[in-house]
């Protein structure tokens, strides 16, 4: 350990400054854009593209909007919807790289989306009209503790395992470089994890969900495991 | 909580003959969006709401330190060698030599910040100024309060990291069933139904929420997810094919790392790096620098470098204590799996744009805790429609919902006075009193207007006191603009407080339409 102020101290930072001469060239010096980070640079022509850009989400939305709430659906006009959704894209993808134009094409359209709907929200009288009579219900099912416990136990302890399980598989198993199989792999879990939750909680059959998670745990650990065992 | 609302007022020959998905499995997955929403309801909220608050961590740190200097212009090679030099010195004084971190002014945080720890877990943090002295420790604990809340909920990190990760997966999962609940998706794509009555336009506002931000809050919630169970994941593989040592497996995909030895060595200068980083891609900006066991025979440098046009901070390049490459991460224009490495927390937080990006994503992170608050409103309405009123619920869930506002503020206002420790005691303590408050009161109408009033005035408290304690003293614009927006928040919460109870409103009307 080098401590402050003694002569290894000094040493130390005397030889960063020798070294640093032989880099002066590196920064000119690391320049000012440095300082702006993330933010790019605006252009008369970039900003026009931008507005564009802006105004085909707009307008795809809108388009989108004409044919859902219509009486009929028109599969023409929601083409089209698509179609200037997918085109602003492309414009924005001019200004900036293509993955910050998907980023902040999908905000957009969120954001647009956002908008119309607020701007186009109905006021309606009250009536005494419960609403229980306007919706589809969540299916009536006899429940007791035991069967809420064995539904959690399912949805987040055996689903998980087996999420996991999948996820470890994948990234000891698949024929790829060790940071896209684990890393993918990693991905996988909560996604996995999720839809059995979903699967899970919605399944009345809780036998059924049981013996299918416990199969796909033990074939996605063993999987996982064999390398490790027949190496042993 | 998702509902299927679209048939409302409309006539039988109007609606879809042969719906998208069959009702039996829309209701079975009902069932389902219900149990799940309502098991992880409060937790899904607190980290949403801390969640939207994070996006603005950085300028937090701006705010409750603003006489710390600012970068005002390029960060020269010597200003990065003297703040290794000062850092270095400052963790030996500290007792915390081991890894220490520069991190450059950029479009997140305009601040020159030189931070050292600890395996141990001690750690300092100081900004620099220009030059790369030392000038202000940091001191800000209601942004340490507000991250380590959203990440770990306060609890032991390995706990607290997983029951976040499974919150996050919770909240997919809910993503996933509420699609499936929802099979008129596209023809109530548009649908914002107000005043008819409270259960229609709760679940409006939860579908139109909910779908239009899909991608984000998919996005959102699976990255979170993921940083949270990192931990559990790597784990397990590691046990399959590491024997069971997890730091090798995070050196596979985090690179290599630095051998521990406390044999001293000349601390290495990174402009030669630098260069030969830009020799292969001239564009490289440096961002961050980290020194892995600095001042040791087995250290390390990493250095984060961002070329233009990426969403990941940066790219890693790593080079050992001569200054001898080896290799990079490819974060920005390596696999597929290192791509998304190198955007999982940019794209969690927002961090990878300027202000405009962060309040976009603020926007979008509030809808999504709207769409968790009427997700259980949606339930305790239907229980109400169907003559079962969970009275006792209903002003739980109203204490959760504005109780917790009123909790973070209560606590930004207590971090004018006193530490990040103490702030959790804040915290449970507020948390806990607006629950016991919401038991003793009759109505959740009551518990909603007095916690959304007791939040105005506690934000604008908080505004008030800032600003008085730091007039004439900041340099740093983020103070004004954060005190102005907490007033706007106040006077926001104020509105609410004294707006008219919608449902009572709804409920005369109805009658006297009778």
């Amino acid at each position: 350990m080098i401590i402050a102020g003694t002569p290894q101290a000094t040493r130390s930072a005397a030889l960063c400054r020798d070294q640093k001469d032989r880099g002066t060239r590196l920064a000119a010096d690391l320049r000012e854009v440095q300082s702006q980070g993330n933010v790019p640079i605006h252009t008369p022509s970039m900003t026009l593209l931008v507005i564009c850009a802006i105004a085909l989400i707009v307008a795809g939305v809108l388009l989108l909007r004409a044919s859902w709430r219509g009486a009929r659906r028109h599969n023409l006009i929601v083409a089209f919807g698509w179609l200037f959704i997918a085109a602003s894209f492309v414009v924005m993808s001019h200004t900036m790289s293509a993955e910050r134009a998907a980023a902040y094409g999908i905000l957009a359209v969120s954001l647009a989306a956002y908008a119309i709907v607020a701007i186009s929200s109905e006021v309606r009288k009250p009536n005494s009209r419960s609403s229980a009579q306007l919706s589809l219900e969540p299916e009536a099912r006899p429940t007791n503790w035991k069967r809420a416990i064995a539904k959690s136990l399912l949805a987040i302890v055996l689903a998980g395992v087996a999420a996991i399980g999948i996820g470890v598989a994948f990234a000891v198993a698949m024929p790829m470089g060790p940071h896209d199989r684990i890393v993918i792999g990693a991905l996988l879990v909560p996604i996995l994890w999720g839809g059995g939750m979903a699967w899970t909680l919605a399944d009345a059959k809780l036998g059924r969900a049981t013996l299918i998670l416990l199969a796909i745990s033990a074939l996605s650990y063993a999987i996982a495991f064999l390398p490790k065992v027949l190496a042993a | 909580m998702n509902e299927m609302t679209s048939s409302a007022g409309r006539q039988p020959s109007q609606v879809r003959k042969r719906p998208l998905l069959p009702p039996k499995f829309v209701q079975a997955m009902l069932a389902g969006h219900s149990a799940l929403g309502l098991a992880f309801a409060a937790l899904i909220y607190i980290v949403c709401l801390t969640g939207t608050l994070s996006v603005f961590l950085h300028d937090f740190h701006r705010w409750e330190q603003p006489d710390a200097p600012l970068a005002s212009g390029p960060i020269k090679t010597e200003a990065i060698a003297e703040a290794t030099r000062a850092g270095h010195a400052q963790a030996v004084a500290d007792n915390v030599a081991q890894d220490l971190f520069l991190f450059l002014p950029s479009a997140l945080s305009p601040r020159f910040l030189v931070t050292y720890f600890n395996d141990a877990g001690k750690e300092g943090e100081w900004v620099a100024d220009n030059d790369g002295r030392l000038v202000t420790r940091v001191v800000s604990p209601w942004s340490e309060f507000l991250a380590h809340l959203h990440m770990e909920l306060h609890l032991p990190r390995t706990w607290g990291l997983f029951i976040v990760g499974l919150t996050g997966v919770a909240l997919l999962s809910s993503l996933i069933s509420g699609l499936l609940a929802h099979p008129r998706i596209f023809k109530d794509a548009f649908a914002l139904r107000w005043g008819r009555s409270k259960r229609l336009q709760q679940a409006d506002l939860h579908n139109r929420l909910g779908v239009w931000a899909l991608p984000f809050h998919v996005v959102v919630s699976l990255t979170g997810a993921l940083l949270g169970l990192a931990t559990l994941i790597i784990g397990v593989l590691a046990l399959a094919a590491y024997n069971g040592d997890s730091e090798k497996a995070f050196a596979t995909i985090l690179g290599p790392r630095a051998a521990v030895t406390e044999e001293p060595a000349p601390v290495p200068d990174v402009a030669p790096m630098v260069a030969s980083v830009q020799s292969k891609a001239p564009n490289a900006e440096l961002v961050a620098v980290h020194y892995q066991r600095i001042a040791t025979s087995g250290q390390h440098v990493n250095l984060t470098m961002r070329t233009p046009g990426h969403l990941a901070f940066g790219n890693t390049y790593y080079f050992d204590g001569n200054g001898k490459p080896l290799g990079d991460g490819g974060l920005e224009v390596g696999g597929i799996g290192q791509q998304i490495l190198g955007v999982l927390q940019p794209l969690h937080f927002g961090w990878f744009g300027g202000l405009g990006t962060k309040v976009i994503y603020a926007l979008l992170g509030l809808a999504m805790t709207i769409v968790t608050q009427t997700g259980v409103a949606i339930w305790l309405s239907r229980r109400r429609d169907k003559g079962l009123p969970a009275e006792k619920w209903e002003r739980l869930w109203s204490a959760v919902t504005w109780g917790q506002p009123l909790a973070l503020a209560a606590c930004a206002f207590a971090s004018l006075f006193i530490g990040e420790e103490l702030l959790v005691v804040v915290y449970l303590a507020v948390t806990l009193a607006t629950l016991v408050l919401a038991a003793g009161v009759r109505e959740a109408a009551t518990v909603r207007r007095a916690f959304q009033g007791l939040s105005a005035v506690a934000l604008a408290a908080v505004a008030v006191l800032h600003f008085n304690r730091w007039h004439g003293l900041a340099s740093d614009p983020a103070s004004a603009w954060i005190d102005g927006s907490l007033l706007l928040a106040a006077l926001l919460f104020a509105l609410l407080a004294f707006q008219p109870n919608g449902e009572a409103t709804r409920n005369q009307a109805a009658k006297a339409a009778l």
